[in-house]
């Protein structure tokens, strides 16, 4: 089985994010990892290689350094990567992001495209979504198990209440969430041998890109104004003395919460 | 607004209900409804979606789309786009709302990249500003606000739950049974089986009270004393990654920047430091009550009201105390 897992490089949870007000994206010159739901996928797709042989290409849209994500992925045990970078592609919405990520996996074969369920920065949790229906395939979205036989995909999605169980063929696009799986850490072979792993990196023009469906001219969404919010203030704090419950209780009346 | 016509709401069934975030959305559209200059239409897509019309009806809408079959008894990504996009054609709308969970954002980036629409997601506001939608979309964690807007017509978004009130407006809906042909690839994806774990429970994103415990709670059992204080106060529950990682709880509860996002009205944290990445998921609750025996922790930076005391105590004296009063009253 071929899988493409798409991983995103995003900006550190430990660092400050902020959004350049001249053009209202996201300053990338922090700190960069890989995004932590992508390891799911990219875990899974190698468990579901070391199980059924086959190979695992990771695919990455983003700028030069992303190749650091990229990087890491390989190091896990992915064996070759596509990172499209074009400084034509900043500001891509979602719906731009997924039309690049489709052209790139319309490059070669797979039957199956493994995500992560969201990104930590852009939060969207729908360019899984936007690429299966780009390439025309069945999506299923924020898995918590995933089984392969032969070309018959068994899966687990999480609902508040438990999971419903589906069937599907492949080829399919997935998303999967945290728990599914432990992502391993790469071993220092692994982190030497990403250095030699193929990756082939592709811009606008050698995926012959629509430029009204990419980047900021081609962004269907419009961020008018930003602001940061009012910092929460610290309030009222008491020390227990075994009435801190009452003072809680009398709290929540208060302010109508009861 | 353009050519087009008002808001139509993408219904989320649930539990043989609509989901709040549907009644909040048809009561948002309807408060815009003079303003859009068009109808409030909802679609259902449901296996019992001729029964779930009453109630959009009472929230305002005009018209009420169904989509009546079998095949929807349970969410397929496909099929739910199919029938959107039915309703979509019907309807013709400037904007299309849908809830903010996993269903809804499949559905939402479904229908925008179908009809090459400009998509919104996890909306906290909405407003029309010189005739166009004009939406509010907390970001990084609540860190930034931006005020963004689609530049395509229809938009299409999604709903946060519990940003928006949700009131009635009785309306005598027209009711327009639908039928879809669903495509050969969205009939591909069958379900098996529905399971069902811990039904009943308070679903996180859409609860109006929160009880979250974490690593001061001091071991998986005595987590019942978190349970304990949200069945007191019909509120769902929390955690913090650290008792996620421990396995003391289910990482569906896990609240923060890798766990789930909330708005509620009141998030009561008891034995969490307040981490920015626990933060950056409920920083945006209306009311935050922390308990936490460090006077230092980071949590009484933000919390609205602080106990400096053991969890042990107060929060089994909080659930009597609760008790007592509702029974008082
Ligand atoms: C990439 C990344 C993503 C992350 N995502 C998330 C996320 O989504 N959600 C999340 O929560 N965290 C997340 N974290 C982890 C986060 O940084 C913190 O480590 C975590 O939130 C700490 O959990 P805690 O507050 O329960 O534990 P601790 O930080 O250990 O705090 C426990 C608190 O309990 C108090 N306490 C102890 N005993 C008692 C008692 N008897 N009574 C009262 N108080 C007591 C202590 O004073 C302390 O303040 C993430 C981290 C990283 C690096
Ligand atoms: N620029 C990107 N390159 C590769 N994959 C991406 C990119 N953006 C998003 N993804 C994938 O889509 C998932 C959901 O991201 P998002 O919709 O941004 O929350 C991520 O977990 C990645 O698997």
């Amino acid at each position: 089985m071929k899988i493409a897992v798409c991983v995103k490089q995003v900006i550190d949870t430990e660092a400050v994010k902020k959004l350049d007000p001249a053009s209202w994206r996201l300053d990338r010159s922090v700190a960069c990892v890989l995004n932590p739901y992508d390891e799911y996928a990219v875990e899974e797709a190698l468990r579901i290689k070391e199980a059924h042989e086959g190979e695992v290409v990771a695919v990455c849209m983003g700028p030069e350094k992303a190749e650091e994500a990229v990087r890491k992925a390989l190091a896990m045990g992915v064996d070759s990567a596509v990172l499209v970078t074009d400084p034509a592609l900043a500001g891509s919405d979602a719906q731009g992001t997924a039309y690049v990520l489709a052209e790139a996996l319309r490059t070669f074969e797979w039957d199956l495209v493994l995500f992560g369920v969201r990104s930590t920065d852009g939060e969207t949790g729908c360019v899984p979504a936007a690429v299966a229906e780009q390439l025309g395939v069945p999506l299923l979205s924020t898995l918590a198990k995933v089984e392969v036989q032969g070309s018959t995909l068994t899966v687990h999605r999480e609902t508040e209440q438990g999971y419903v169980a589906y069937e599907c063929p492949a080829p399919a696009v997935l998303s999967v969430i945290k728990g599914i799986n432990e992502p391993r850490y790469p071993s220092m072979k692994g982190i030497m041998g990403a250095k030699k792993k193929p990756l082939d990196v592709k811009d606008a023009s050698s995926l012959n890109l629509d430029v009204s469906r990419f980047g900021q001219s081609g962004a269907k969404t419009r961020v008018l104004s930003g602001r940061s919010p009012e910092p929460r203030k610290a309030g009222v704090k008491i020390e227990d003395d075994g009435t801190g419950a009452q003072h809680i209780a009398d709290f929540l009346a208060s302010q109508k919460l009861m | 607004m353009s050519d087009k016509n008002g808001i139509l709401v993408v219904a989320e069934p649930k539990d043989g209900k609509l989901a709040n975030v549907t009644l909040e959305s048809i009561t948002r559209a309807s408060a815009l409804a003079a303003t859009a200059g068009g109808p409030v239409s909802v679609v259902i897509i449901a296996a019992d979606a001729g029964a779930l019309s009453a109630n959009a009806g009472r929230y305002g809408a005009d018209r009420v789309y169904v989509v009546e079959t079998p095949e929807a008894a349970v969410f397929r990504p496909g099929l739910f786009v199919d029938a959107a996009m039915a309703a979509i054609r019907a309807a013709d709308p400037a904007l299309v709302l849908c809830a903010g969970s996993p269903d809804g954002r499949d559905v939402a980036s479904g229908c925008a990249a179908r009809l090459g629409a400009g998509l919104l997601v996890d909306i906290t506001g909405l407003e029309i500003q010189d005739g166009r939608f004009v939406v509010t979309h907390p970001c990084f964690g609540g860190s930034v606000i931006v005020e963004k807007e689609a530049t395509t017509s229809p938009a299409v978004a999604t709903v946060r739950p519990n940003v928006f009130a949700r009131e009635e407006a009785p309306r005598d809906a027209e009711v327009v049974a639908l039928s879809v042909g669903f495509s050969p690839s969205s009939l591909l994806t069958k379900v098996l089986e529905v399971v069902c774990e811990n039904a009943g429970i308070v679903s996180l994103e859409e609860a109006s009270v929160i009880v979250a415990g974490g690593r001061g709670v001091g071991s998986a059992e005595n987590f019942a004393l978190i349970r304990e204080l949200a069945v007191e106060l019909g509120a769902a529950v929390g955690a913090s990654r650290a008792i996620v990682d421990e396995g003391w709880v289910h990482h569906q509860y896990q609240v923060g920047q890798t766990g789930k996002t909330v708005s509620p009205q009141l998030y009561i944290a008891c034995g969490i430091s307040g981490a920015i990445q626990h933060a950056a998921g409920m920083q945006t609750a209306k009311c935050i009550v922390a308990i936490n025996r460090d006077p230092e922790a980071a949590i009484f930076n933000f919390a609205d009201f602080g106990i400096v005391g053991d969890l042990n105590v107060v929060v089994p004296a909080l659930t009597t105390e609760i008790r007592r009063r509702k029974a008082a009253s």
